[in-house]
């Protein structure tokens, strides 16, 4: 009989998982709703840029908050992408929705290359990743009659779904955060999963998964072609909605902002990445009102989300979702409870 | 590219151990910072900036400081700088048994913090060192050194030596090898475990201070010259296989050997991306670095 | 599937040496593992009783000598290959997956004996759904043979020490392995804690599970061993039925000039 219930409740088991994704879906509510309460170009624009990164930092919270690997050269499949869509669109004249796909199994292909690294762990692993970013960076400065090198990639056209261009910053809004909401629901149904499972045991201890017949070596390397994916996606978009490629918008810094993205957000928690991509883009441009200081301001508030927010953005927003929950909890409950107790 | 004569090949030896030697110096920071506390001090390059700044200010406001007193006063206010760090943040983050990650991601703001307070006071032009060295070369029987490289090797190799005696020889030092191998069984056997974490970063900042100095003189002083220094010094660092002192040493020369020989034999334009390659396929065969050669033989 | 070839040679273990540095910690060691056995592998501290467990399941390599396992040389295969071959194991030092719930912990049980990707994951696919119910279905069967059927739900690194080493125990027997390597399972238990260890070891037999067990509690050991192995120094002391072993003058030798050095080192 007890043992039934048990089970029941394990098989049940997804319920909170339920609760968070109804609030995902409010907050699509709202960011479906947004354009039209806040239609400033500009705002839009920004957001657009903050959906893209949290494309890119969903990708590194799957290998770093899931699988514990250590990436710090995520700007070079972000970069492989950006450029592969230029290319795919500019020179060859291929229609938008094959050349995002084409970005993101083209960085998939070149995260194959990494295949090898994935035995390595820790700060051997980030180094042996900043080593590729780099290489990926200097080919990207260095290849000109590819790439444009340091005159940059110029002409690259806008996006366009099913021969609609999309001219306005409203609709390539849309696009952008419709890419990121369906990546955070892919990856949502990761966790709970046998795969997401596996991966994550193999980060608490990959001795015991190795003991319990997971491939270590082979899940990890999966999580690098899945984030690296994810990241050329990314660059795809970006390079449609800024429609001008640089090398230097894919240095080691890149790697370091979605880093930053991830711990600050909350290692683990993909709502996480998408907070954190929001203030790491997002700051910089209201900070952009105290000029020259505004660098040094980011930094120090860097180091203050580490000193007083441990479980990062994440776990503070819950917190504060707690406690605003039990306040409203009490305010509405005490009318009744007194009103019980008064006869 | 083509034949080198002899005196090209050692001018490019010496200028890759004259650079290995900064990277060594750098190296040698993250790697004893790594082997206390396990973290990526990613703000060691800005360390190694604002040493270099703080020095040509010192020759800004004493033109006739001899090169011994700017190296001194570049290495005591980097040391200072990051003593600053760790019991301004480093430490409180440890105490709070927050996770490495985010350890990590604090030296990172404060690398950023360190960049732009550098632009904001020295501005953002590269700033040119006054004449330290004789211009002439040295001619040792025939082979010609300049005297900047030279000096350079000497007193990083000083430097380096002084290192390994203090941490081999001194109760200090030996107390630092301790808590860095063993935090609890060193504070059982007294180590002030706070004072030594100091103590590291301190010296790891006094390296890196050293390193600025030459690495001003030989470029020039900017704000972000500890940028893409600091990463060679990491690489280096894990090359060596981090958390090694001889392993830094060692990795720091081995890279500025090689990315002096690639720039001349290969491509100037991917000097940077060679070393990377080379790193990479090192660490696939030694996947704990070069020390690896010397410790996996159990 | 067990029953029928009872008594024949499951793991054979010949001539296994493990060197680290100078030091032989184990040394041209035989070992015959019967089917539907349980094996006791004892000695004093040092002996290299858990290296050789981390021989059989591959977490070290051997430096010469052969494993043979159902009839198939295993001497090269990586742990994760043994592990998904059917030998799976414990750790003296728990290894659990403290973020995790007891019952995720024992569905990584199940992980080389299922098949749903990421792709089903995502696409949450009839495999996906069909396995995740089995696997449940399957974790919670094995929660309530251990006797944590309650505490499914509990996360890892919140049980108490004793339900923890039973986790261990439930997340090594849930894909019914042919071979269960126990690294002192009873460590640091209470007298009743043992006790419920033995018999649980004794039910994992039963149900068709070879068992090595390396224990320091003597009673368990003596209790469900079928043989026992010991081991001193390395190498191959004795072999019998606990009742010889219990008799055997050299293995009392060996544990009485050990004795004051055994408690020692365990205090």
């Amino acid at each position: 009989m007890a043992e039934a219930q048990v089970t029941a409740a394990a098989h049940r088991g997804g319920h909170r998982r339920g609760s968070v994704h109804a609030a995902a879906l409010l907050v699509m509510a709202a960011l479906i709703a947004l354009p039209w309460i806040e239609p400033d170009k500009f705002a839009l624009h920004v957001l657009s840029l903050i959906a893209i990164a949290s494309i890119a930092a969903m990708g590194l919270q799957v290998l770093l908050g899931y699988s514990g690997q250590l990436s710090i050269g995520q700007a070079a499949f972000y970069g492989i992408g950006a450029y592969t869509s230029a290319l795919l669109t500019a020179k060859l004249g291929l229609p938008f929705p094959f050349a995002l796909i084409g970005a993101g199994i083209a960085a998939a292909i070149a995260s194959l290359l990494m295949v090898p690294i994935t035995r390595l762990t820790g700060a051997y692993l980030a180094v042996a990743t900043l080593g590729f970013s780099i290489i990926v960076y200097l080919f990207i400065k260095n290849e000109e009659w590819l790439t444009g090198g340091s005159y940059g990639f110029i002409g690259i056209p806008r996006a366009e779904l099913f021969g609609y261009v999309l001219r306005d910053p409203r609709s390539s809004y849309y696009l952008n955060v419709g890419v990121a909401a369906i990546v955070y629901f892919v990856f949502a149904r990761i966790e709970g999963s046998r795969f997401g499972r596996a991966i994550n045991a193999i980060r608490q201890d990959a001795d015991a998964a190795r003991a319990s017949g997971i491939r270590v070596t082979l899940l990890k390397s999966e999580c690098f072609v899945i984030a690296a994916f994810v990241a050329g996606l990314a660059g795809s978009l970006y390079a449609h909605e800024v429609r001008y490629l640089a090398p230097n918008d894919f240095t080691f810094w890149k790697s370091i902002e979605i880093l930053i993205m991830v711990v600050i957000g909350g290692v683990g928690s993909l709502a996480g990445a998408i907070l954190g991509a929001a203030v790491v883009v997002g700051l910089p441009e209201y900070l952009r009102a105290i000029g020259d200081y505004r660098m040094l301001v980011f930094g120090a508030i860097l180091i203050a989300t580490m000193l007083f927010g441990e479980g990062g953005l994440a776990a503070l927003a819950a917190t504060v979702g707690r406690r605003l929950y039990a306040l409203a909890m009490r305010l509405i409950l005490k009318p009744t409870a007194s009103r019980k107790a008064a006869p | 590219m083509g034949a080198l004569s002899l005196s090209q090949l050692i001018d490019l030896v010496v200028g890759g151990l004259a650079i290995g030697c900064v990277y060594s110096l750098i190296a040698l920071g993250f790697a004893m910072i790594m082997r206390a506390t396990n973290i990526i001090h990613f703000a060691q390059g800005e360390v190694m900036m604002l040493g270099c700044m703080c020095g040509l200010t010192s020759l800004w406001l004493l033109p006739a400081l001899p090169l011994p007193v700017v190296i001194a006063v570049g290495m005591a206010s980097s040391g200072l700088i990051a003593v600053g760090m760790e019991l301004a943040v480093y430490r409180t983050l440890r105490r709070r048994r927050v996770p490495i990650m985010n350890i990590i991601t604090a030296t990172v703001g404060m690398s950023i913090l360190c960049i732009n307070a550098a632009r904001i006071i020295w501005g953002s032009e590269p700033l040119r060192f006054p004449e330290l060295f004789a211009t002439t070369a040295y001619d040792f029987s025939g082979v010609r050194i300049s005297p900047q490289l030279f000096w350079i090797m000497v007193m990083g190799v000083a430097i380096m030596g002084a290192l390994q005696f203090f941490l081999k020889h001194t109760p200090t030092g030996l107390a630092m090898q301790a808590v860095a191998q063993d935090h609890e069984a060193a504070q059982l056997m007294g180590a002030n475990l706070t004072r030594m974490m100091a103590y590291t970063f301190a010296i790891s900042g006094m390296m890196a201070g050293a390193a600025g100095i030459m690495l001003g003189s030989m470029f020039f002083a900017f704000f972000e010259m500890g940028f893409i220094t600091g990463l060679k010094g990491f690489v280096a660092a894990t090359l060596g296989g981090l958390g090694s002192i001889a392993g830094a040493m060692l990795g720091g020369i081995l890279f500025g050997l090689i990315e002096t020989f690639s720039t001349v034999f290969l491509s100037s334009a991917y000097k940077d991306g060679i070393g990377m390659i080379l790193l990479i396929a090192i660490l696939l065969v030694l996947p704990s670095g070069l020390v690896g050669l010397w410790q996996k033989r159990r | 599937m067990s029953a029928a070839t009872h008594g024949e040679g499951l793991l054979e273990v010949r001539g296994v040496t493990r060197r680290f540095g100078g030091l032989f910690a184990v040394d041209a060691v035989d070992l015959a593992v019967r089917r539907g056995s349980v094996h006791g592998l004892i000695g004093p501290n040092g002996a290299g009783k858990t290296t050789l467990l981390n021989l059989i399941a591959g977490v070290y390599r051997v430096s010469s000598g052969l494993l043979r396992f159902a009839a198939q040389d295993i001497t090269r295969h990586s742990t994760a290959k043994r592990a998904r071959a059917g030998i799976r194991r414990t750790f003296q030092n728990l290894k659990l997956f403290g973020e995790m719930t007891a019952l995720e912990n024992v569905a990584i049980g199940l992980h080389a004996q299922t098949h749903a990707g990421f792709f089903d994951a995502v696409l949450s696919t009839p495999r996906h759904r069909r396995e995740e119910r089995s696997i449940t279905d399957r974790s919670m069967a094995v929660l309530h043979f251990v006797g944590l059927a309650g505490l499914a739900q509990a996360r890892a690194d919140s049980l108490a020490y004793g339900h923890r080493r039973l986790l261990e125990i439930a997340r090594a027997i849930v894909a019914r392995p042919a071979l269960l390597l126990l690294d002192e399972p009873a460590a640091g238990l209470n007298v009743t804690e043992a006790a419920h260890v033995s018999d649980l070891i004794a039910r994992i037999r039963d149900d068709g599970t070879t068992v090595v067990l390396v224990e320091h509690h003597m009673d368990v050991v003596m209790r469900v061993s079928d043989e026992i192995t010991v081991l001193n120094y390395g190498r191959r002391l004795a072999h019998g039925t606990p009742a010889q072993i219990q008799e055997d003058p050299v293995v009392i030798e060996a544990y009485l000039g050990r004795a004051g050095e055994t408690d020692r080192a365990q205090a």
